[in-house]
C-alpha cells in the first residue's frame, strides 16, 4: 500500500469493470476510501445489477483497502447526488471524482435513432455533469478537490459510427476545460483522460471480427494484430488518474492525457495554427482566391468522396 | 447576386437573427434558397414568434431570392425532420445544413441547475444532432454533393469560465462534426464547423462583471486578447457569412472535418487535438514513478489557467 492518497475520498463512477474498476483499486492501493458507483448494466446500458460494485468493493477490501459500494445511475440529477452523498455519508467527504461511466451504441449518423443518441449522451455527458454538479460545491467550500473526467480519442480525433459517443466525448472535454477555469482558485483541478484499453466495451465481437479480416488480408501482421488492443490492459491507466488525484498533480489543471498501456501522452488541444486576416470582412472572390493557398493547402480530407 | 451557390437549396437554423441572418442573406444572395428556421425565441430559449424568420424571409425575396420560413425548434428530433422536409417540399432537395441555432444560460458549475444545462444542450448539441442527422440522411439518397456546417464556440474549444453547459454543447458539436464528416465523407458531404465571435444580442448576456472576473484571473479566452488587438471593435454577426458560405461552395469541395475560428476579418484553422509528449514505461507506470518524472516531462510548461487562490 502506498500513501499517496491516504486520507482522500473518492468516488469512480463506472467502476464495477474495465477502466473503472482499475482506477478505484488503484486509488485504494494508495490510502483513498473509494465509493465505487456502478449500475451494473450491459455494455448498452441495458439490465442493471448491484453485483460489479460489491465485487470490486471486496477486492479492494481484500486488499486492505476501504470501499463502499453504489448502484445509483449516474444519468440522472438524483442518481449524481446519491452518489456524492454516499461518500459524504460513509467518509465523512469528497475529495476525488472520478467519472469513467460508459455505455456504447455505434451507428452511422444517417441510421442513428434518437435513443441511441439520447442513451449515450445521458451516460456519458449528463452522467458525468450531475456528479461534477454535485461534487462542485463541496471541493469548492472545502478548497481542496480533484475531478477527473473521462474523455476519448472518438470525439477529438473523429471515429466513424460514433457520432452519439463521439460528441459526448467531445463535449465532456468542453465541460472539463470550463470547469478547470470555474473551479481552479478554490484549490480543485479538473483534468481529463482519453484512454485506449481493451475491455468488454472495445473488444467487441465485431472488432474482432474486423480485426480478423485484416489480418487475413495482410492488412496488418500477425504479430503486430496481437501486440495492438489486447495488449492494452484497463489498468494501466489507473497510475495517470492516480497521479492526477494527488497532491502531485496539484497545478495541473485543464489537462488533458491519452493513456494507452505503458505510454502516456499530453495532448495538446485545437489552437489556431493557420490564419488569414483583413481590416474590415471579407468577399467571396477574395475567399476564392487566397483559401486554397493558405487555410485549405494541404488540408487531407478524411473521407474523400468515392465514385458510385 | 453571386452565382456560387445557383440551384442548391440551405436550411439555416436559427436564421432569423444574428450570425444564423447574416448566413442566410448571403447564401440567398448566392442563389441558393434557402428555409429559415427560427423559433423566434429570447436568448434564454423562451417565448416563441414566427417574425423573426419572416422577417428574413421577406428580405431574401425582396431582393430578389427565393426563401421560406419554418418555426421548428431543432431541438425536437421530429420536429427537425419536419425542418429539412420543408426544404425537400419547398425547393425539391436539400444541399447546405447550417446548424446555428442556439441558446445561453451562463452560471458557475456549482450553481448551475439540471435546467439550464438541459436546455442548452438541447438546442446546440442535440439541436445539431437532430438537423444532421435528417439531412444526411436526405443528402445521401439524393447522392449529390452535400454541406454540413455547425457553429462549435471558442467557449468549448478554449473553455470559458461560466459556461459549462455551453461549452461542453459547443466541445460536443465539435466532436460531431469530425465524427460526421468521416461518416458521409465518401457520399461527396462535406462537415465542418466554424467558431465565431460576434457581437449579437447572445453575447450581450455576458455581463460585464463576468468578463471581468475572466480578466482579473487571466482566464481572458483567446477571443477576448485577439479582439482587443483588432482595428475593428465591433465584431459585426454578418462578418461570419462570407467563410459560411465560402465552405458551402463548390470550391470548398474538399476542405472535411475542420473546425475553423472566424472573429471580423479573422480566419483561423484549428490544428486537430494531438499529442504532443509522450512516457513510455515498457509496462505498467506506477503512479510514484510518474509523480517523480512528470514535472520535467508531460508537465514541463504548462500553465495551470485558473491557479488556487489563498483567502
Amino acid at each position: 500500500m502506498g500513501d499517496m492518497l491516504k486520507e482522500r475520498v473518492a468516488v469512480v463512477t463506472g467502476a464495477g469493470r474495465g477502466i473503472g474498476r482499475g482506477v478505484a483499486l488503484g486509488l485504494a492501493a494508495q490510502g483513498a476510501k473509494v465509493v465505487v458507483n456502478d449500475f451494473g448494466v450491459n455494455t448498452d446500458g441495458s439490465a442493471p445489477s448491484t453485483g460489479p460494485a460489491f465485487d470490486v468493493v471486496n477486492e479492494i477490501k481484500a486488499a486492505g483497502g476501504d470501499g463502499i459500494a453504489n448502484s445509483d445511475s449516474v444519468a440522472t440529477w438524483d442518481g449524481g447526488a446519491n452518489i456524492i452523498n454516499t461518500a459524504v455519508k460513509h467518509f465523512g467527504r469528497i475529495d476525488i471524482l472520478v467519472t469513467c461511466a460508459g455505455i456504447l451504441r455505434d451507428r452511422m449518423i444517417f441510421n442513428m435513432s434518437e435513443e441511441e443518441f439520447d442513451s449515450v449522451l445521458a451516460v456519458h455527458l449528463k452522467g458525468t455533469f450531475t456528479c461534477v454538479r454535485h461534487a462542485a460545491p463541496l471541493m469548492r467550500e472545502q478548497r481542496f478537490g480533484r475531478i477527473i473526467t473521462f474523455s476519448s480519442g472518438s470525439g477529438l480525433f473523429g471515429n466513424p459510427g460514433q457520432a452519439n459517443y463521439g460528441s459526448a466525448k467531445a463535449a465532456i472535454s468542453g465541460l472539463t476545460k470550463v470547469i478547470a477555469r470555474d473551479l481552479g482558485k478554490y484549490g480543485v483541478t479538473a483534468n481529463s483522460i482519453c484512454p485506449v484499453a481493451a475491455t468488454r466495451m472495445t473488444l467487441t465481437p465485431e472488432v474482432m471480427r474486423a480485426r480478423e479480416i485484416r489480418k487475413q488480408q495482410g492488412i496488418i501482421r500477425e504479430e503486430r494484430a496481437l501486440n495492438q488492443l489486447e495488449q492494452l490492459h484497463p489498468e494501466d491507466v489507473a497510475p495517470m488518474v492516480t497521479f492526477l488525484a494527488s497532491d502531485f498533480a496539484r497545478n495541473v489543471n485543464g489537462q488533458f492525457f491519452l493513456c494507452a498501456g505503458g505510454s502516456v501522452s499530453l495532448i495538446a488541444l485545437p489552437r489556431p495554427f493557420k490564419t488569414i486576416y483583413k481590416r474590415g470582412r471579407w468577399t467571396l472572390d477574395e475567399l476564392d482566391e487566397l483559401v486554397p493557398q493558405t487555410l485549405a493547402e494541404g488540408l487531407v480530407n478524411p473521407a474523400p468522396p468515392r465514385a458510385s | 447576386m453571386g452565382t456560387r451557390l445557383q440551384g442548391k437549396v440551405a436550411v439555416i437554423t436559427g436564421g432569423g437573427r444574428g450570425i444564423g441572418r447574416g448566413i442566410a442573406l448571403l447564401m440567398a444572395q448566392e442563389g441558393a434558397a434557402v428555409v429559415v428556421n427560427d423559433l423566434g425565441g429570447e436568448v434564454s430559449g423562451g417565448g416563441g414568434s414566427a417574425s423573426a424568420a419572416d422577417t428574413v424571409v421577406g428580405e431574401i425575396k425582396s431582393a430578389g431570392g427565393q426563401a421560406v420560413a419554418n418555426y421548428d425548434s431543432v431541438a425536437d428530433f421530429a420536429a427537425a425532420e419536419h425542418i429539412v422536409a420543408t426544404a425537400v417540399k419547398a425547393f425539391g432537395h436539400l444541399d447546405i445544413l447550417v446548424n446555428n441555432a442556439g441558446i445561453l444560460r451562463d452560471r458557475m458549475i456549482f450553481n448551475l441547475s439540471e435546467e439550464d444545462w438541459d436546455a442548452v444542450i438541447a438546442v446546440h448539441l442535440k439541436g445539431s444532432f437532430n438537423c444532421t442527422r435528417h439531412a444526411t440522411r436526405q443528402m445521401r439518397e439524393q447522392k449529390s454533393a452535400g454541406r454540413i456546417i455547425s457553429m462549435s464556440s471558442t467557449s468549448g474549444l478554449y473553455g470559458n469560465s461560466g459556461q459549462a453547459n455551453y461549452g461542453a454543447a459547443k466541445d460536443g458539436i465539435a466532436g460531431l462534426t469530425r465524427v460526421v464528416s468521416r461518416d458521409v465523407g465518401k457520399y461527396g458531404i462535406t462537415v465542418n464547423a466554424i467558431a465565431p465571435a460576434a457581437a449579437t444580442r447572445m453575447t450581450a448576456t455576458v455581463s460585464q462583471k463576468a468578463r471581468e472576473i475572466r480578466q482579473q484571473r487571466g482566464v481572458a479566452s483567446m477571443g477576448s486578447e485577439a479582439r482587443a488587438a483588432l482595428p475593428r471593435p465591433q465584431l459585426e454577426p454578418d462578418d461570419v457569412a462570407p467563410f459560411a458560405t465560402y465552405l458551402a461552395s463548390d470550391a470548398a469541395a474538399n476542405i472535411n472535418g475542420q473546425t475553423f475560428v472566424v472573429m471580423g476579418g479573422i480566419i483561423s484553422l484549428l490544428n486537430y487535438p494531438a499529442p504532443v509528449r509522450t512516457i513510455t514505461a515498457p509496462g505498467r507506470w506506477t503512479p510514484e514513478e510518474i509523480a517523480a518524472l512528470f514535472p520535467s516531462t508531460l508537465g514541463m510548461d504548462l500553465v495551470n489557467p485558473a491557479p488556487a487562490q489563498t483567502e
